[in-house]
């Protein structure tokens, strides 16, 4: 069906877009950069399979060639640098993070957040940590505090605005989650 | 504060985007109460609006609104000047009606309550009391452009920029807000391509590519610019590439 | 919209993508078979060498795009100090600068509609769950098209934003820059289906 091929286009170019323009303040006084943002919203609004569909799809771009990663990276040395777990997990977090949605029965603000903590932090620090440990052969220990200090404070506030902007489009838009349609 | 200009001020002002010059040395000095800019586009009328408004900073020269650098000073800017863009969907920020039209105000530092209290006396001024708690998602496409002006004159600016005020809206509703913009006291700068829209303008400028080749009542500069239009209309070929 | 590969025509821009993926991922595994620095420094004097074939222009570049690795490989530096295992540190830095570059070889020598085609391909065994070589294809497209059209929507989402408040924008922009991509989506979709669909 053309819809969800176009949904899952658009929604790559989202991802791209928010990789492109410089850090936002997105709350607070603190710039950060909302790329991954993005993958939590696939996950919210485009459900599961989209939403993974929509990142893989992002990647393929990255990979063949196209500078779409936040600073300007891509290509295939980003997969072999090491934020490779980081890269790999991000498909897999907005599966979760939309497998979380779309189970969820909670308001659909709180089910984003929930879910976008569950599978954008939870499972995408997991497969991170892991790639981080294997590149650099830092322990396990070691990847998970650094990670931790430099992109949890970050990454906890973006689950908050996955939260809010969810719930803002379910307000203004019933129909625009496809997670819940 | 009585003897300070009111009015807009651009001198010598010039700006580049991706390296094109799109505004060349311009000096205006606009004070009057309905004024129009006319031009194709292309023109440079949208990246000139944004100049006005302080969205952007010129390259060369500078702009002065009511006194202000509209680009560096945005507290001030926002007292002085309004915009309404051309699309809806792009400006609503909020779900609801009354949300969207207390966040000017919230955000130039009144308090929720008054916010919430000069909001509701708007709507009732209106006769859209009922507007409220309705979700923007249920207005039609002339409601939301009234709700993007409503917003607008919620922050009493001394000056309202118009972007394609009627572009694609229905005659009725191409009608009632041209009343409504008529009866406006505020000092009203609408930027079109359409010459009909600027029939009661007190004066009217033409822009074109980045420069003013006319400036003056609309009788002098609307007839030149349709007859060029139309010249230029019957021409076949639009083949060249701004890259 | 600029892709990554180098306007510096070379020997390797001529090689297939698939065959230079193929070795890529050969040279890589290898790289990770390897656990001493010796064997390692050679495999990085060897991507040296594989640059300067292509000459200086051409390895300046590589070496600007492996500048984003510097922070990872001064922590990884100091960790190894730390806990006195300069050996594996030594691996590591190795390793990791030997692998992006050899990447980095292959994404500047390959063009973008060439690694298209690689996708398609690589999608062959999908095609029963509805990933033709003419869906990938416009998936790509679709993407490129866009990204242009959704930068001036949050440009101009920006400006509505700042024309009401001196604050910069906070995280409400994205609920029409959300929306926004929603509507083109079903946009398109209609633009689709009325010539011809989507295979």
């Amino acid at each position: 069906m053309e819809r969800n091929l176009t949904h899952i286009a658009l929604f790559a170019a989202l991802i791209a877009v928010l990789g492109l323009v410089p850090k936002i303040d997105l709350a607070g006084g603190v710039p950060i950069t909302a790329q991954s943002l993005g993958i939590m919203l696939c996950g919210t609004v485009l459900g599961a399979r989209r939403g993974a569909l929509a990142v893989l799809l992002f990647l393929a771009l990255v990979a063949a060639g196209l500078p779409l990663l936040s600073g300007g990276r891509g290509g295939f040395g980003v997969f072999a640098g090491p934020s490779v777990g980081f890269l790999v997990g991000f498909p897999v977090a907005a599966f979760v993070t939309g497998w979380v949605m779309q189970r969820t029965t909670l308001s659909p603000g709180l089910s984003a957040w929930a879910a976008s903590t569950i599978g954008g932090i939870g499972v995408l620090y997991v497969f991170g940590i892991v790639g981080i440990a294997l590149m650099t052969g830092v322990s396990i220990q070691e990847a998970s505090l650094g990670a931790a200090l430099s992109f949890l404070p970050g990454d906890v506030v973006k689950t908050v605005i996955a939260g809010l902007v969810t719930q803002s489009l379910s307000r203004m838009r019933p129909a625009s989650l496809l997670s819940r349609a | 504060m009585s003897d300070r200009f009111s009015g807009i001020e651009i001198q010598s002002a010039s700006v580049r985007l991706g390296g094109r010059l799109v505004l060349d040395g311009l000096n205006l000095t606009l004070s009057e109460a309905r004024i129009g800019i006319l031009g194709r586009n292309g023109s440079g009328k949208s990246t000139l609006l944004r100049l006005l408004a302080g969205l952007i900073a010129p390259d060369a020269g500078r702009v002065l609104v009511d006194g202000a650098n509209p680009f560096t000073d945005r507290k001030a800017a926002l007292s002085a000047l309004g915009i309404l863009f051309q699309n809806p969907d792009h400006q609503i920020l909020f779900p609801t009606v009354e949300e969207e039209l207390a966040f000017g105000l919230t955000q130039q530092g009144i308090g929720r309550g008054e916010a919430a209290s000069r909001v509701a006396a708007l709507l009732a001024e209106e006769g859209r009391l009922h507007w409220a708690k309705a979700a923007v998602s249920t207005l039609s496409q002339g409601q939301r452009h009234y709700l993007c002006l409503l917003s607008v004159l919620l922050m009493q600016p001394r000056t309202i920029l118009l972007d394609e005020p009627l572009a694609g809206l229905d005659l009725p509703t191409q009608a009632r807000l041209s009343r409504r913009f008529a009866a406006l006291p505020q000092r009203l700068v609408t930027i079109t391509h359409d010459p009909a829209v600027l029939a009661d303008a007190d004066r009217v400028l033409w822009l074109d590519a980045g420069r003013i080749v006319a400036d003056g009542s609309p009788d002098a500069v609307l007839p030149t610019f349709t007859a060029e239009m139309a010249r230029i209309g019957a021409q076949d070929a639009d083949a060249d590439l701004a890259g | 919209m600029l892709t990554l590969t180098s306007p510096v025509e070379i020997w390797a821009h001529r090689v297939p993508a698939g065959g230079k993926l193929v070795a890529l991922a050969v040279a890589t595994t290898g790289l990770f078979a390897l656990s001493s620095p010796g064997p390692l420094a050679l495999a990085l004097i060897a991507t040296l060498c594989l640059y300067l074939t292509a000459g200086l222009r051409f390895a300046r570049d590589g070496l600007r795009q492996l500048y984003p690795l510097w922070p990872f490989l001064l922590v990884v530096g100091l960790w190894h100090l730390w806990t006195r295992d300069l050996d594996s540190g030594l691996v590591v830095l190795q390793r990791m600068v030997t692998a992006v570059a050899l990447a980095n070889f292959v994404t500047m020598t390959t063009r973008l509609a060439d690694m298209i085609a690689v996708f398609q391909r690589l999608a062959q065994p999908f095609e029963r769950l509805g990933l033709s070589p003419r869906r990938v294809a416009l998936a790509f497209a679709l993407v490129i098209r866009f990204i242009p059209v959704m930068l001036d929507r949050l440009a101009q989402i920006d400006a509505s934003w700042r024309a009401r408040s001196p604050r910069r924008p906070r995280w409400r922009v994205m609920v029409p820059a959300t929306l926004a991509a929603l509507d083109d989506a079903d946009r398109v979709a209609e633009a689709l289906r009325a010539r011809g669909g989507a295979g």
